[in-house]
């Protein structure tokens, strides 16, 4: 909503109120100011200009040579437009400005003659589309002067942005009340009372639906000569950024800013029959033609106003070509109607058609306004058009509703708003914008809301009046008094934080990806449509094809992520993210959400790090693997102790997905089901992301993360006796793997073997061709003695045979 | 054994003034003055001085010793003072070499700013719950006193599913579901992802909002007022100024917005506050009746009140983020300043 302080002063006396003030008190009642602005400012180097002597152009004759007044300068000016004369007073703009369209006017030579400055057209100045000539200024203003000061356009806009609930301040004189409630100041309204003679009209109204037309009044003006408004009525629709068109439909505008109330007015001579009739449209009315020229396809449960053949505008949204006011109208019917908000919203909506007129209905007008607009309206026409108002006229109000009296406790509004509040203060908030009060009881009084109030009809709507008017800042400022209790702690949240805190800990940094994303991804990792992964829960609306489906997987986001890292010469990449997938569960259901955990790494394995300590080197399995397993033993769901619940286990060939290379994944496993998985990306799938690097990742399942049991913290006596370390390095075929020389060691039930550690692995020339080189380290130890040689020899011993019979090993030396 | 000594103090002193590095004195030391050193020894070799000389030479024995000792206390006093000079010798370390730590990762800005913002209600009591980022438009809207039509939906561009079903434009629907599922009293706030059709330098389609809600008897506007001032102070700093202004939510009456004075300019206006020196950053109101009809509490017994605010926001004006779609680009180059 729009409007500016002149403006406002039509109704409200603001002197002595800076605009600042005033937009101040609007923000501070819930009428939230985005913008105080001074208006025409683009204006303000236009001077007024009185033409002394005109002389044709020695060399054009379409040209005058003039000798033009700027207050003490006399200047002279080459000029083209047909009105110049001696004797009138214009604008000019002198060498140095710029004009709205952003011409920059420079001393110039026209046809050999120097032309110091331009005399502006209407057009040229942005104030109307008038080109004819250049503007004329009443002959007695003052030249030398401002334009802006000779036009009284030295105006303060204004700009609030409404909330759906006060659909009385879309008006000029809504947001004047306001401001005269708090200011302490009487309200002037144009109009304020009247009647209409129904008996005498020279027409006909016929409303078919009293639900979706509670009101139509309308009247009947003849004698109107169609012309351009006075500069007054331009100057207002122009200040709040309205085109003015003609005298008629600049009155129907400048009274809907008024008084919130659209109005509509049709050229009674194209009325077939002298009737109007509100109904629904026919079959064979869909295609319609509104003002703006195009072909709207209505459908039968809109609003249509009709003459006695066919629809004629579409009611609430925009009028029809086939009765719009033109140049030859002379008789007008003037309608102002209310319609059903939501009636009119659907069709807007469905029309994708949206009107200042559409705007106000859709969020309710008074149907009580209707008639003193519409005599706002009669008048200003026959001052301005230069109408006659024909007696008569007619107002269907087929949808009254009796006056809203509503009671309102001291006691509750005291309690709800936290301070304490007596009936004077209350009658005195509510008094000054045009509610009613009256003493009920010891506690509560009766309120009466004016009909512009459609927001009113619960007693905590009045709390909130009162709140408004009192001022939120006046209200205290207190701590609740509440009943002790201990927020349980979700303990997802909990894992949650514990895994942001680990990852971070080593080198992770989290990434946050939008919740949908593109079905191509899922392509450019090869899943079947039979996969899960490919059943998608889709957006019937969505911003592009990019973010249209919610997303299955987490990868394909930090894929994109990595790419562009690396388009960002940030090649060093280790990054993870807790998110949610989605499952439908059929079309009317919320789909499945799953959290998820997901990190993926890339490039050098010491990231930023210092090179000086920390040499370049590729990130491999090992470190994608290293990073579960840190995780999962710090969260103690992995590890030595026999209660810890997960496990790696080489995937078989139907759990592996379709875009890891098969000899670099492991499932991690828990009782009986695959949490997650760690692996290497296929370097073909990798392309298609762009990304031209090896690339680890690791996925966890969260949900079910979270319902398992962590291994219990145990403490066990710290031993009294030294331990013994022997190695032994073991010449294996190439395909036993390491970890099962360590399981072996570690399950040969040998009470005093401790630990078991892998601390070689050599493949190389100088083995045996087809056989590796397995160091293991064993730590041997008794709980109730030192051991002696002769102690370990014997079970060390029984080891190495056991692992050479096992893995076809044998001892290696030398 | 005078001939002895006084070699020995001659060597020692050239030794010493040999040294080059700190790391060199402890050697020295052991040499000389350690328990096994080349003084103690001489020491213990006194009893071969015939007795009548032994008063003598055992002075000169303790007068050298403690000269050297004093000798090598003024030596390592100098190395450890003025450190080896440049490269010379070999186990010199320039301590103007990196300090040797790996490279940490850093949790996203939005999820710093919501465990903080988290942090502050939990102290307070709240208790945190989580909902479906995939809503019914029921919980979303209808329960929220927004029916189908309402003009307030425009405030919510909306992402659809199905005809019923809908990404959350807001955290809201947390209180329909938790009220509907427990009594008062209550102190809950729902952090998560909302979701808006709408995508400029200032919007992006998903963002992050708290809701939180206080339900009891006898809760009041001036309660709200404290609650919200409590926590903006502490997530801005204690002497901000702020002010609450009427606005409206369809679920909330009276309704308020929350601004704090602009931390950009300090409220003198500047173009991230429109002039204005105020920075909106928070939705608040007592809970509607109807809200707590829907859900079967009388709310001639129960008030409470709600508020909501976006997370995103909280992070630029903490942060100075200029441009919000940084969030969602998941740069290194971002992340790694928080």
């Amino acid at each position: 909503m729009k409007f500016t302080i002149d403006w406002l002063n039509e109704y409200v006396d603001t002197t002595g109120f800076t605009p600042e003030e005033l937009a101040d008190h609007l923000t501070m009642l819930g009428l939230e100011v985005d913008a105080v602005t001074e208006l025409f400012q683009e204006l303000a180097s236009i001077k007024t200009a009185l033409v002394v002597s005109v002389a044709s152009h020695p060399d054009a004759d379409s040209l005058s040579l003039c000798q033009v007044a700027v207050g003490a300068e006399t200047l002279q000016i080459v000029c083209g437009a047909p009105n110049v004369r001696a004797g009138l007073v214009t604008a000019i703009a002198l060498p140095g400005t710029t004009l709205p369209g952003g011409v920059k006017i420079k001393k110039s030579k026209v046809r050999g003659i120097e032309s110091f400055g331009m005399l502006c057209s209407e057009r040229e100045l942005g104030l109307s589309s008038a080109h004819s000539g250049i503007m004329e200024l009443p002959a007695d203003t003052p030249h030398g002067q401002s334009l802006l000061d000779a036009l009284g356009l030295n105006d303060i806009l204004v700009e609030v942005d409404l909330t759906p609930n006060r659909p009385d301040c879309a008006s000029v004189i809504g947001i004047a009340r306001e401001i005269a409630g708090i200011i302490g100041r009487p309200l002037t309204l144009p109009v304020d009372s009247v009647e209409v003679q129904q008996s005498t009209a020279a027409f006909s109204v016929d409303v078919e639906s009293a639900i979706l037309c509670p009101r139509y009044g309308a009247r009947l003006i003849s004698g109107i000569t169609i012309g351009p408004s006075p500069w007054w009525l331009r100057k207002r629709l122009l200040s709040i950024g309205l085109r003015p068109i003609n005298n008629v439909v600049d009155v129907t505008n400048l009274v809907m800013m008024e008084y919130g109330q659209p109005l509509h007015a049709f050229d009674f001579q194209k009325l077939a029959d002298k009737k109007i009739v509100v109904r629904h449209p026919r079959k064979n009315e869909l295609d319609f033609t509104t003002l703006d020229g195009l072909v709207r396809k209505l459908d039968e449960e809109m609003l249509v106003i009709c003459d006695g053949a066919q629809p004629v505008a579409v009611a609430g949204i925009m009028g029809g070509m086939n009765s719009e006011v033109s140049d030859t109208t002379t008789t007008i019917l003037l309608e102002s109607a209310c319609f059903d908000p939501i009636s009119i919203r659907k069709s807007a909506r469905k029309l994708n058609l949206s009107s200042e007129a559409s705007y106000r209905f859709e969020r309710g007008v008074d149907p009580g306004g209707c008639l003193l607009a519409m005599e706002r309206a009669v008048r200003l026409l026959c001052e301005v058009a230069g109408g006659t108002a024909e007696p008569g006229g007619v107002d269907k109000y087929y949808g009254q509703k009796p006056f809203k009296t509503l009671t309102l406790r001291i006691s509750r509004t005291s309690d709800l708003l936290g301070i304490p509040l007596d009936y004077e203060t209350i009658e005195k908030a509510l008094t000054s914008i045009a509610f009613r009060c009256k003493r009920k009881d010891a506690d509560s009084l009766w309120v009466g809301a004016p009909s512009f109030r459609i927001d009113i009809e619960r007693e905590i709507d009045l709390v909130e009046e009162v709140a408004r008017l009192i001022g939120y800042n006046s209200i205290p400022t207190t701590l609740p008094t509440v009943r002790m209790s201990y927020p349980e702690q979700d303990r997802s949240r909990t894992i949650r934080a514990e895994i942001g805190t680990l990852l971070t800990g080593i080198g992770y940094f989290e990434a946050i990806n939008y919740s949908f994303t593109s079905e191509k991804h899922l392509q450019w990792l090869g899943l079947t449509e039979e996969d899960p992964r490919c059943r998608l829960v889709r957006l019937v609306n969505p911003l592009s094809e990019e973010q249209s489906v919610m997303r299955t997987m987490l990868l394909p986001g930090l894929l994109e992520n990595v790419q562009r890292n690396i388009n960002f010469q940030k090649s060093s990449i280790k990054l993870f993210e807790i998110g949610k997938v989605f499952t439908p569960k059929g079309d009317n259901a919320q789909p499945l959400e799953k959290l998820r955990l997901i990190g993926v790494l890339s490039g050098n394995r010491f990231g930023e790090s210092s090179p000086y300590h920390f040499k370049q080197q590729s990130v491999d399995f090992l470190d994608a693997k290293g990073a579960v397993e840190y995780l999962l033993h710090e969260l103690r769901f992995m590890g030595t102790a026999a209660s810890a619940p997960l496990s790696f286990s080489p995937a078989d060939q139907e759990r592996m997905e379709p875009f890891t290379d098969p000899l670099q994944f492991l499932a991690i496993n828990g009782k009986g089901e695959q949490l997650g998985s760690v692996a290497k990306v296929l370097s073909g799938v990798l392309r298609k992301f762009g990304i031209k690097q090896d690339l680890f990742f690791f996925d966890l399942d969260l949900d079910a993360l979270c319902k398992l049991e962590p291994a219990a913290k145990n403490f066990t006596s710290l031993p009294v006796f030294p331990a013994v370390n022997r190695d032994i390095a073991l010449l294996v075929p190439e395909q036993v793997a390491a970890g099962a020389l360590v399981d072996a060691v570690l399950q040969a039930e040998e009470p005093l073997i401790e630990r078991c550690d892998i601390f070689d692995v050599y493949q190389g020339e100088s083995l045996k061709a087809g056989y590796k080189s397995v160091a293991l380290s064993v730590t041997y130890r008794s709980a109730k003695k030192t051991l002696t040689e002769k102690n370990v020899e014997k079970v060390h011993t029984k080891i190495v045979t056991m692992l050479g019979s096992t893995f076809e090993g044998t001892l290696r030396t030398g | 054994m005078e001939q002895e000594l006084l070699s020995l103090q001659d060597e020692a002193r050239e030794n010493l003034q040999q040294l080059a590095e700190a790391g060199q004195l402890e050697e020295f030391r052991i040499r000389y003055l350690g328990r096994k050193g080349l003084c103690s020894t001489i020491m213990r070799e006194l009893s071969t001085v015939p007795p009548e000389e032994r008063p003598r030479v055992g002075q000169l024995a303790n007068t050298i010793k403690a000269e050297i000792e004093k000798l090598f206390d003024e030596k390592k006093a100098l190395l450890e003072s003025t450190g080896p000079s440049g490269a010379q010798g070999a186990g010199s370390i320039d301590l103007s070499l990196p300090g040797r730590y790996p490279e940490r990762g850093r949790l996203h800005p939005v999820t710093q700013i919501m465990n903080e913002v988290c942090s502050i209600f939990e102290a307070l009591g709240f208790s945190v719950a989580e909902g479906p980022d995939v809503e019914h438009d029921h919980y979303n809207f209808e329960a929220l006193n927004i029916p189908a039509h309402h003009p307030a939906r425009d405030m919510h561009d909306t992402f659809y599913v199905s005809e019923a079903i809908l990404l959350r434009t807001h955290t809201s629907p947390m209180q329909a579901r938790i009220m509907e599922s427990q009594q008062p009293p209550l102190r809950v706030i729902a952090p998560g992802k909302v979701y808006r059709c709408d995508s400029d330098i200032t919007h992006t389609p998903m963002f992050h909002q708290v809701e939180g809600f206080l339900v009891d008897t006898k809760v009041s506007f001036a309660d709200l007022k404290g609650i919200l001032t409590v926590f903006t102070r502490k997530m801005f700093g204690k002497d901000l100024a702020l002010r609450f202004r009427p606005s409206f939510f369809p679920f909330t009456e009276p309704s308020a917005e929350v601004d704090i004075a602009c931390v950009i300019c300090g409220g003198s206006g500047c173009r991230v506050c429109k002039q204005t020196g105020w920075l909106e950053i928070l939705g608040a109101g007592m809970i509607d009746p109807e809200v707590f009809k829907m859900v079967g509490y009388d709310p001639e017994i129960y008030s409470g009140f709600a508020f909501g605010l976006g997370i995103e926001r909280i992070a630029m004006l903490r942060y100075g983020i200029n441009d919000i779609r940084l969030y969602y680009e998941n740069d290194l180059r971002f992340l790694s300043q928080f």
